[in-house]
């Protein structure tokens, strides 16, 4: 159970969260749901350790997250709308690079199958400079799979089906019932609900922020 | 299955990243030199053909010449990875950001010292340089290069994000610079007065240790910031 206990949350001068508690629940997918500008991204933001608190708690199961920020980094992947691809690399040395920087010794055919969970094997070695937006975001999103071969507890997405077409959202479903079976927590910042074919927790924000 | 690589292993693998995404837009690589050998060349024009002038003030050209050249490029090492998202990649990973920013100088350091190296045969020509001056202005330029590019990542990280980054970092680092110039030129003066430039060359390596120790933390405290906003 990740428990947020009167958190207070600025972005910039403006108070976004004020003593605000919310409980999130382990091995389920919870959808952030809320009108634009309400704070969804402030809040993966918060929970991922970019945005420091002004004031209160974030533990998961009794252990406050930010206290060992290298333990969280490794329980967490984060992907959001800029996806963190460079455009010099090819999608497949994007992959590499990426894993490389968390620590993960991957194989290549590690790599290869990744990618072929959203099919793009085929697009590997095309430029990300080269790419439509819906390339670049299962680019992105092939990372997940990697996750799925360490430990990882928490994943945090921030609008990550706006691009995508049918067939990668169908893809993207399957990727987040293997978490679910790994016991995988998933987090995920979305306006279209219809999306998704597995149970979810709703945290609609504008009901829950007064 | 998971098997976690070591911090070197980290360090190494981002160097090669940034030599991959830097020699692929050559176009950078390139213009930094490029920019240098502009300046350096109207210098010696402008001084004109007396040798006597330009041997007194070459060091101090080609000091400054290295400088203003890496000055423009600076601003990118980071910018670049912070639109893009890597950064942020980056710091929700289990890998500290402080290990990141120092691989990421050091890779710096290393894509403008092989072109200057390879080009420095034409500096010499260009401003007359005294051969037995070469193994001097070598040591300096290695030593001297690696505090710029640790000063620029400072530098780099101080102005995430802000609107005219550009006209900003120069005016920021030039004051943290100017040791490195002072010391730098100071080698090559006193080799050419026939003096020992240990002196000099002991200050820019203690100079260049201080910031290798500080600006890691410095420009991982201050992405933290720019990110955070």
């Amino acid at each position: 159970m990740l428990y947020l206990k009167d958190v207070t949350i600025n972005r910039g001068s403006k108070i976004v969260f004020y003593n605000w508690s919310a409980k999130i629940e382990n091995s389920k997918v919870t959808i952030i749901s809320g009108k634009n500008g309400v704070g969804k991204s402030t809040l993966l933001r918060a929970i991922a350790g970019m945005i420091p608190l002004e004031k209160g708690i974030v533990k998961n199961f009794n252990n406050e997250i930010f206290k060992d920020k290298i333990k969280w980094g490794k329980n967490l992947i984060y992907i959001d709308t800029k996806n963190g691809l460079s455009k010099d690399l090819t999608v497949l040395e994007n992959l590499k690079t990426w894993s490389e920087m968390r620590g993960w010794k991957t194989s290549d055919d590690d790599l290869q199958k990744a990618l072929d969970s959203l099919e793009m094997l085929n697009h590997k070695n095309l430029y990300i400079s080269q790419c439509s937006e819906g390339l670049k975001k299962r680019a992105a999103l092939s990372r997940l799979y990697l996750s799925l071969l360490f430990d990882v507890e928490f994943w945090l997405l921030d609008e990550p089906t706006n691009e995508l077409d049918q067939k990668s959202i169908i893809l993207f479903n399957k990727l987040i019932q293997r978490f679910l079976e790994n016991k995988g927590t998933v987090l995920l910042a979305c306006h279209k609900l219809k999306l998704f074919d597995f149970n979810y927790e709703l945290l609609n924000l504008d009901l829950l922020k007064k | 299955m998971s098997l976690q690589s070591s911090f070197i292993q980290i360090f190494v693998s981002h160097i090669k990243r940034e030599f991959l995404i830097n020699f692929r837009s050559l176009v950078d690589v390139i213009s930094i030199i490029s920019f240098m050998i502009l300046i350096v060349t109207l210098f010696v024009l402008g001084i004109g053909p007396f040798e006597e002038k330009l041997r007194l003030i070459s060091n101090a050209i080609f000091w400054i010449g290295l400088i203003l050249a890496i000055i423009p490029s600076l601003e990118k090492t980071l910018q670049r990875d912070y639109d893009n998202g890597w950064l942020d990649q980056a710091i929700t990973s289990p890998t500290p950001m402080e290990l990141i920013l120092l691989s990421k100088s050091l890779a710096y350091w290393l894509i403008v010292i092989i072109p200057l190296l390879i080009s420095l045969p034409l500096f010499i020509v260009l401003l007359n340089i005294n051969l037995k001056l070469i193994p001097w202005l070598l040591i300096s330029i290695l030593v001297g290069g690696l505090s710029i590019s640790l000063i620029g990542i400072i530098g780099s990280a101080l102005t995430l994000g802000a609107k005219r980054g550009n006209i900003l970092l120069p005016i920021l680092i030039i004051p943290l610079i100017i040791p490195i110039l002072i010391f730098g030129v100071g080698i090559s003066e006193a080799v050419r007065i026939n003096e020992s430039p240990l002196g000099n060359l002991f200050l820019l390596i203690g100079f260049t240790l201080i910031y290798l120790v500080i600006s890691p933390f410095i420009s991982a405290f201050l992405i933290r910031i720019a990110i955070s906003r």
